[in-house]
């Protein structure tokens, strides 16, 4: 009896809940914001989170963004959407030479003009550095210029015409110093040394797993190859833009469009010497970001900009800064030397690879370790070396990119494995499912792996693609 | 200069520099920001709006070039009963993602469907040439533009009458 009551209580406590929510999201259907999520087509039974060795069931199903309906109404607020009261615009000019001195800068023709409020060049910043790990890029460049998307002076005005016709009115004379373009040239000795020293290599890694030699020698044939992929850039569509804003207690405000925030933080509070408490970074809503807005970049100029001009500052880039000055893909210049049994299986691999750092270091180390750990590829090696380098060169900056070095020694791996296929007389298929990472196998790391899911994978893109295996 | 505008079935005035683009001139001095700024040279259509019926890039055409003339904006296509049928089908079908091109690409296809209310799909490609999206691959797009239009030619559209009972009903998809 008791228990009937308070099931039926329970159950008017449940309509109670739902209800509201079903009548509100009717009227947000003839509304023009939704205040209710949308109902996902995903079904919630049974459960979407992904259970060991089961596939979920969300792939093929229409899902709706919650914020689909402000794209749609034009509403979705932007970080170039947003203006501040007395907010200027700023400009960065490019060096547009690869490697040189700066000899001289001079701005007074810029300084000069009606609607210019601040001008900055590299020489007057306290602390001329900041990086995600190693901190070896200028705010702006003073004096070496390492490559030509390197920014030599900036400018605030009130409108975006007059800072570019004052970007236009400075001049600065270079001298110019040799260079080096190409990965495998920065590798020599007699390079020239981007950023001095003795050496263009900043990062480096091996990993190693049994006896590549013993392997080589047991194999019965070996086969070589080089692989080269290029730089590529992200090209969102929203480009970067970010403001900087100081308040009156001396705490600064940067809206920007950016995916780590605290990493801004640090990376901001060392640069500009002031503690991360006083620095606070709005991420906005993402107009496209594909790894390339994982870190800060012109956001101290605009803070500096902003102190000098004591007005809030906003600089976005254009789609040539877009290309020239912000990261892209690192290119990957990659040897790989397989040995392999006469059924097709590979029982030795050796990796050496080159990364093309561009002129500094920004997310390399991150690329270069995950590029590694995954360059033998999704199949069970013995004997397995790689080892890999980045070097500067006097391009635009690598940093991360989605898959991070990933997709680069994917191209190489697989490459090659359809080159052992043709040359032993295997189905391309046959011999990937002969190699393959299964439960329990132990990848090139060390790792043991489970939940495989690797041979059906396969299997299900052979299915759906037609590529029955033929013998 | 003092511009003149019917903006979205408004008379809008500014005073804008000599040198200022359609585009600055409704983000920045209409505060019309939907109307997005990816490239300013005229090679992304993320700044599409419609001019006396077509679809321009409004980057590349100086406000006092559209002074006197009748303008859409993306702000201009959903009314107080409901959403544009574009705009309900691109929500439902998850057109966009970033959403960045989105405005762009929405006036785009309504230029398109206002002259042409049975586009084929080569007809919807053709017109979305000019309008680049990084992140969705452009096939739910196409989709979404067939889906809207067949629904602009069915007489009771359900995105447009706010009373309809269809409204409420969930879509059989
Ligand atoms: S902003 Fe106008 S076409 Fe790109
Ligand atoms: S949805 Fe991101 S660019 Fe189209």
């Amino acid at each position: 009896m008791a228990q009937d009551l308070m099931d039926r209580e329970l159950d008017v406590l449940d309509k109670e809940r739902v209800a509201p929510v079903e009548t509100l999201r009717r009227s947000d259907e003839a509304l023009r914001l939704p205040a209710v999520a949308p109902p996902t087509a995903l079904p919630l039974e049974p459960p979407l989170v992904p259970q060991v060795g089961e596939q979920t069931r969300a792939v093929g199903l229409r899902a709706q963004r919650p914020d689909s309906r402000n794209h749609g109404l034009g509403l979705t607020r932007y970080i170039d959407d947003i203006a501040l009261p007395g907010m200027l615009f700023a400009k960065i000019k490019r060096a547009g030479i690869a490697s040189a001195r700066i000899k001289r800068i001079d701005t007074s023709r810029a300084e000069a003009m009606p609607g210019v409020c601040a001008v900055l060049v590299g020489s007057e910043i306290p602390v001329n550095s900041f990086g995600p790990s190693l901190q070896d890029q200028p705010l702006l460049a003073h004096p070496i210029v390492r490559h030509a998307g390197d920014g030599v002076a900036a400018v605030a005005a009130v409108t975006e015409q007059i800072a570019q016709a004052a970007i236009d009115a400075i001049t600065v004379e270079y001298e110019p110093l040799p260079g080096v373009y190409d990965a495998l040239e920065a590798l020599k000795p007699e390079s020239y040394k981007v950023h001095g020293g003795d050496t263009n290599v900043y990062a480096s890694k091996v990993i190693k797993r049994g006896d590549v030699e013993a392997g080589f020698a047991q194999a019965y044939r070996i086969y070589e190859g080089r692989y080269y992929t290029p730089g590529i850039e992200h090209a969102p569509m929203e480009p970067f833009t970010s403001i900087a804003d100081w308040d009156a207690n001396g705490r600064l405000t940067i809206h920007a469009s950016i995916g780590r925030i605290t990493l801004a933080r640090c990376d901001l509070a060392r640069t500009l010497a002031i503690p991360i408490s006083r620095i606070r970074v709005i991420g906005t809503v993402v107009g496209g970001n594909f790894g390339g807005k994982n870190e800060i970049r012109h956001e101290p100029v605009l803070a500096l900009l902003a102190k000098k001009a004591g007005r809030p500052v906003k600089g976005r880039f254009n789609r040539v800064e877009e290309f020239v000055a912000s990261t892209i893909r690192h290119a990957f210049h990659m040897d790989y030397k397989t040995g392999v049994t006469k059924d097709g299986r590979l029982i030795a691999r050796q990796v050496r690879m080159v990364l093309d750092g561009g002129a500094y270091c920004s997310f390399s180390e991150t690329t270069l370790g995950k590029a590694c750990i995954l360059s033998t590829g999704p199949y069970e090696i013995p004997n397995s070396l790689a080892e890999g380098y980045v070097v500067y060169t006097n391009k635009t900056t690598a940093g991360s990119m989605r898959g991070f070095g990933a997709p680069q020694v994917c191209f190489a791996y697989e490459s090659q494995m359809d080159e052992i296929a043709r040359d032993l007389g295997i189905d391309p298929v046959e011999i990937r499912l002969r190699n393959m990472f299964r439960e329990g196998s132990m990848s090139s790391t060390g790792q043991v792996l489970h939940s495989v899911k690797v041979k059906e994978s396969l299997e299900n893109a052979v299915k759906k693609f037609g590529w029955e295996v033929q013998s | 200069m003092i511009v003149t505008l019917t903006v979205n079935g408004e008379l809008r005035s500014a005073s804008v520099p000599p040198e200022t683009t359609l585009l600055v001139m409704l983000r920045e001095h209409l505060h019309l920001t939907g109307a997005k700024t990816g490239c300013d040279v005229g090679d992304c259509g993320a700044c599409t709006v419609i001019v006396d019926g077509l679809a321009v890039n409004a980057c590349l055409m100086l406000a006092a070039q559209a002074d006197g003339r009748t303008v859409t904006t993306i702000e201009g296509l959903a009314t107080r009963e409901g959403l544009h049928p574009l705009q309900k089908v691109f929500e439902e079908t998850g057109a966009l993602q970033c959403g960045f091109c989105g405005p762009g690409v929405i006036m785009t296809s309504k230029a398109l469907l206002d002259h042409t209310p049975e586009p084929t799909p080569q007809e919807i490609r053709t017109a979305l040439t000019g309008n680049l999206c990084r992140c969705t691959g452009y096939v739910k797009m196409i989709e979404g533009v067939q889906e809207a239009a067949a629904m602009m030619r069915s007489p009771q559209s359900p995105a447009l009458a706010g009373q309809s009972p269809a409204l409420a009903a969930p879509e059989q998809k």
